[in-house]
């Protein structure tokens, strides 16, 4: 898929064009489904969430014009932010708990990072330049939306100090990137 | 794992929040105000937009699944009001078009929205009586949809990936049930070749039959019957 054609479809769902969000759903939705099932390990919850995304949407679609962002960008936001709301919401949050003791620290895969293009590369480079402990933290909050709760306890320090130390990370990370 | 030293000096700002907020990392309430401040704060949305441009590289990392056919219906049902009917035969469709999910690079899409734009523009309000087909292999780089009008009794089918071989042309057949093949005819462009189709050979254009594309010698088949490789081919769905 074009990012020319996903903007054409986005912009043609703002002007509530039914057949453009068959197409736009059949050729996004699998990319969506897969950040949703990612970040919330379990099928029927992102099921909703995935019906919830597309209903926003459908509803935001006129927001796209103005967001200065490629296409992809802007649904993938959606579905993470949505589904990281979602998460965040579940109640008691000993779920997630069970997660940072149960499920080990992502690691980029080598076969995806060989095969990352060249803005890929940049950023991994750039998480590269942090500590290991550090760089799988951010990766780990941005790619399966751990909370500082859960990184802190997974890193056995207190909350601040896992907050601390995130926004250094941040801060050499913005460095580098903007190098 | 290391240790992480321990440090008191917190950086502050507006830009770590919105790097914060970027990354999922804030608790449910401080999420919420984040949320708040992206709506009526520019200068904190505008932070927020560029961790977000930064981190989207990462978004690669997030493999694609396909999503089980009936929520596409049931997202219908709750924006639209669609009733059970439609939901049924959409999630049929969206079923049969499963290679739409995993062909990696659809530069497709785009041609496919012109040609169903123009489909869907002329059926704007009335009952959806359309089939659909996409046809496809897994060894060759050729992929082709199809779209039938009822009511026009045409069938318009375009490449939406390879092309027509030089010096040979590309046949399309219908295939129904354990019928011989009928030819449609040859693609005369890659663009859109519009296939007039008779009502006898109209009525076996249904759900299930199949549609297929063979390499044959220009002009076509010589003999009435695919001679050739077969290079794609789809079932038909109504959608």
């Amino acid at each position: 898929m074009t990012p020319e054609g996903i903007s054409e479809l986005i912009s043609r769902v703002a002007l509530r064009d039914r057949a453009a969000f068959d197409v736009l759903y059949s050729s996004t939705s699998a990319k969506l489904f897969g950040v949703c099932l990612r970040i919330l390990g379990n099928r029927s919850e992102a099921e909703d969430a995935l019906q919830d995304i597309y209903v926003k949407i459908w509803n935001k679609a006129d927001r796209f014009a103005v967001s200065d962002t490629s296409p992809i960008s802007w649904l993938v936001a959606i579905a993470r932010n949505h589904s990281i709301d979602v998460l965040r919401a579940r109640k008691p949050a000993a779920a997630e708990l069970e997660k940072a003791v149960g499920v080990a620290e992502p690691s980029p895969n080598p076969e995806q990072s060989a095969i990352a293009s060249g803005e890929t590369k940049r950023i991994n480079e750039c998480l590269d330049q942090l500590d290991t402990d550090r760089a799988s933290a951010v990766r780990g909050a941005y790619l399966n939306g751990e909370s500082y709760d859960l990184l802190a306890i997974r890193h056995r320090v207190p909350l601040n100090t896992m907050r601390t130390w995130l926004r250094r990370s941040l801060m050499k990370l913005k460095e580098c990137l903007e190098r | 794992m290391s240790t992480i030293p321990p440090d008191d000096t917190m950086p502050e700002g507006d830009d770590f929040v919105a790097a914060e907020y970027v990354l999922g990392v804030l608790p449910e309430q401080e999420r919420r105000d984040a949320v708040r401040r992206i709506e009526n704060d520019p200068e904190f949305a505008r932070l927020v937009a560029n961790w977000q441009r930064q981190f989207d590289p990462l978004n690669e990392q997030f493999q694609p699944v396909t999503a089980p056919n009936y929520l596409k219906g049931q997202v219908d049902q709750r924006l639209f009001g669609i009733d059970s009917g439609r939901v049924a035969t959409g999630a049929s469709f969206w079923n049969s078009l499963a290679f739409w999910r995993t062909v990696a690079v659809a530069a497709l899409a785009l041609v496919i929205f012109n040609v169903s734009r123009e489909y869907v523009q002329r059926q704007a309000g009335s009952a959806p009586s359309q089939l659909i087909a996409s046809m496809a292999s897994d060894t060759g780089p050729l992929r082709s949809v199809a779209i039938f009008d009822d009511k026009s009794r045409k069938l318009k089918v375009t490449l939406v990936a390879g092309e027509i071989p030089q010096g040979k042309s590309l046949e399309l057949w219908l295939i129904a049930g354990k019928d011989a093949p009928v030819s449609l005819g040859v693609l005369k462009s890659p663009k859109i070749t519009e296939f007039a189709v008779s009502t006898p050979v109209a009525a076996k254009l249904r759900d299930g039959t199949t549609l297929a594309i063979s390499v044959e010698p220009v002009g076509g088949s010589p003999s009435g019957a695919p001679t050739g490789a077969v290079v794609a081919a789809g079932s038909v769905s109504s959608i």
